[in-house]
């Protein structure tokens, strides 16, 4: 009696759970029926909404909340901590909308997991802050009809190819990888500059093949090269495509002379394991050593090991408290920080798209547009930039500055982002 | 009817009474704040289905009062596996069977370790975990890209559908279920389970037992294995790394017995993975943030699995 009860349980159970499968439950309605647009949405070809002076003003009905969703693989980072208090201390007061965070993220099956809890829970949009499987994310809204973009981050150019035209992929918005590599050459070529001859590089997620790691350290690779004499070249490359090449086979760095100059240590990954942390111990008090450059945060990994010697670090990060204390204790010199307004304007581009809106190119395809970093050599800059970007009042991007962007067309929207400056940005919120 | 026979009954179908309820609170909630309740039941079925089908073979271990903690990691090395066979050969039936076989093979050096030399399970897990979570880095460090194998989406896509993931589950349910219910090795595990020297001086094996308990559980492992390439075909060194844990939860908040024996329920390992997955997306409904969210899961299922072995408690014998 009891297996045939614990049969029939499990019977009613299956059935229960088919019952849920059928194809048309992913069906949305559909984005002007929810959110009231005053005008029908632009096709391709049609007239786009202009915002631009004497132009026609969009009308987009904010009576309803909009539901974004964001994805994030990082949750804890002082970084992510500042891009979530502009999206729900500013942007959420700002617009009528609500941002819906995942938890952290740690791997694509995660990412689809956490896509399919937002499209459940109403979500129009979702933002993405994870690059576990990108294609995977997109395929996923498109097949559920939400609309997708790439905050901080762009997608390849195989990837743009592929997906350019899919009316879902809004665009992603974000340093692209000459932006990386630029930010590597600028930081090393300030040391070099000041005479410095031996270094230590931080390669962060290099060893996982992460691309925006090692532009960045091919940037600072080039600038060596370019600076250590007329022989001078890293493991036999002088060039940038060469360096690039040659960090992808090594999934590293590899110490040694680069003509005058020297590269005395390396550390890489992220293990934060006791033998990690000892081997970044060991290269901060390596002799000789003046500067660690760190292609993401530097500070926190080698500040405590360095006080008391006369060592800069120059780290890749975003505009955090904690980098304002490093900076006054002597603990970062230097930093190409991502202002957390930054991601203000895929915002602008996600929410002009949900309302019937969207900001596309000439030809109609979807947003790259790259906006890099804000450079900080002094404790009194990082403190003139962090007071703009920490405010909760008046953020780096305000309302007013964003919502030129709303129901813009592709050039006022890719004018603006191009001017991401803080002399720049400033002005364009005034 | 006596009392306590009427307390008893009601208290062996408490966990499907709770994942009732969830499932009522999911659907109501779920209605008054407006979310797609017929997408949410798809994303249940899609999160839950692995752990459903991984901790319905480990009941066989369970049963025998054994504990595996290495099954998370055994997927994660199954499905790597599979996916890099994918990639040289392009077959599909030998990616699952290569899940399927790595799995079962994993499964039995653990059984033969346990039962031919006498180690505790438990001790011969731990050990399993960290080897399999070293050749996790290893496969995907010596793949190439560093950090991921990828089988291409378009591949697996045809097979990412519900369809196909209500089938193996039921298959395999209806397999575990047979055996389990059926047949005299469901009768002679929960026996060992209960008390093994009884059961050994009636001439059972325990040895045997605890190959089959293996194997069983590798077969689950390996189809969850299969199932999390077809939903998530970027494999990384975090892949199922959730699945372990995810599988000893399920398990208990399913009604199991943790010691096993006869009170051993080959159905917990489903209900407990789905009320889990209901439980997780009730608390996004409420929009609690991750801390408190975690607390109130963790009450819940404190509060579930208390009322669920509560007629075991006063026993003089516990099994």
């Amino acid at each position: 009696m009891k297996k045939v009860l614990a049969l029939a349980l499990c019977l009613m159970m299956v059935g229960t759970l088919a019952s849920g499968c059928g194809k048309e439950t992913t069906e949305n309605k559909g984005n002007a029926d929810n959110i009231g647009i005053t005008e029908a949405p632009t096709q391709e070809g049609e007239v786009t909404p202009d915002v631009t002076e004497g132009a026609k003003k969009v009308e987009i009905d904010t009576s309803k909340t909009i539901k974004i969703g964001v994805l994030v693989s990082d949750a804890t980072t002082p970084e992510a901590l500042a891009f979530r208090s502009y999206y729900t201390d500013y942007i959420q007061k700002q617009y009528n909308v609500e941002f819906v965070y995942s938890d952290e993220l740690k791997d694509a099956a995660g990412e689809k997991s956490a896509i399919d809890t937002l499209v459940t829970n109403n979500c129009k949009a979702i933002i993405s802050f994870s690059s576990f499987d990108r294609p995977a994310q997109i395929e996923q809204c498109a097949g559920a009809k939400v609309y997708y973009a790439v905050a901080t981050g762009t997608l390849t150019q195989e990837q743009y190819d592929k997906y350019k035209d899919n009316e879902y992929y809004v665009g992603a918005i974000g340093p692209s990888l000459e932006d990386e590599y630029q930010t590597g050459y600028d930081m090393a070529k300030r040391y070099i500059d000041l005479g410095n001859t031996n270094y230590a590089i931080f390669g962060g997620a290099i060893p996982y093949f992460t691309d925006m790691h090692i532009y960045r350290a091919a940037g600072m690779l080039t600038a060596m090269v370019e600076a250590g004499g007329a022989d001078a070249n890293y493991l036999g490359a002088t060039t940038k495509e060469a360096i690039v090449q040659q960090i992808y086979a090594d999934s590293g760095i590899q110490t040694g002379n680069i003509g005058s100059l020297s590269i005395v240590a390396y550390v890489g990954g992220y293990d934060m394991n006791d033998a990690w942390f000892a081997q970044c111990a060991q290269m901060a008090q390596t002799k000789d050593l003046q500067v660690i450059l760190a292609v993401g945060n530097g500070s926190d990994f080698f500040g405590a090991a360095i006080k008391g010697a006369d060592v800069k670090i120059a780290s890749v990060d975003a505009y955090a408290s904690s980098y304002g204390d490093a900076m006054n204790a002597g603990m970062l010199d230097y930093l190409a920080g991502k202002f957390s307004a930054s991601i203000g304007p895929v915002f602008a581009a996600v929410y002009s798209t949900v309302n019937g809106y969207p900001i596309r190119t000439d030809e109609g395809y979807a947003l790259a547009l790259s906006q890099g970093y804000w450079i900080a050599a002094s404790s009194d800059e990082f403190q003139k930039y962090y007071a703009v970007d920490s405010s909760k009042e008046s953020p780096a991007y305000t309302k007013s500055a964003l919502d030129i962007l709303v129901g813009s067309d592709y050039k006022t929207f890719s004018d603006f982002v191009s001017k991401y400056s803080f002399d720049e940005v400033v002005q364009l919120s005034k | 009817m006596k009392k306590i026979d009427v307390q008893k009954q009601i208290l062996k179908i408490a966990p499907v009474v709770a994942l009732l309820i969830l499932f009522a609170v999911f659907y109501m909630v779920g209605t008054i704040k407006d979310i797609n309740v017929a997408y949410g039941m798809k994303a249940i079925i899609n999160q839950s289905v692995v752990v459903a089908i991984v901790a319905t073979g480990a009941v066989f271990i369970y049963t025998l009062g054994s504990f595996d903690i290495s099954l998370g990691a055994s997927v994660a090395v199954s499905a790597l596996l599979g996916g890099i066979v994918y990639n040289a050969t392009k077959s599909i039936l030998l990616m699952l069977a290569v899940c399927v076989g790595i799995a079962v093979l994993v499964a039995l050096f653990n059984s033969v370790l346990a039962s031919v030399f006498n180690l505790p399970v438990f001790v011969t897990t731990i050990a399993m975990l960290s080897i399999l979570n070293a050749v996790v880095l290893m496969l995907i460090s010596a793949n190439g890209t560093g950090s991921q194998i990828a089988v291409p989406s378009e591949a697996v896509a045809g097979l990412d559908n519900l369809g196909i993931k209500v089938l193996v589950l039921f298959l395999f349910e209806a397999l575990c279920i047979f055996v389990f219910n059926f047949t005299k090795i469901g009768r002679k595990q929960k026996f060992l389970g209960s008390n093994p020297v009884c059961a050994k001086l009636t001439g059972i094996s325990d040895k045997k037992m605890s190959i089959v308990a293996f194997v069983m559980s590798g077969i689950g492992v390996g189809l969850g294995a299969f199932l999390c390439i077809i939903y998530a075909p970027t494999l990384t060194k975090n892949t199922a790394t959730s699945v372990g844990m995810d599988v000893i939860i399920a398990i208990v908040f399913g009604g199991m017995p943790v010691s096993g024996g006869a009170r051993s329920k080959i159905t917990a390992a489903l209900i407990g993975a789905f009320s889990m997955t209901f439980l997780s997306q009730i608390m996004i409904l409420f929009n609690l943030n991750l801390g408190i969210g975690q607390m109130v899961k963790a009450a819940i299922f404190l509060f579930v699995v208390f009322v669920a072995t509560s007629n075991q408690r006063a026993k003089m014998l516990p099994r």
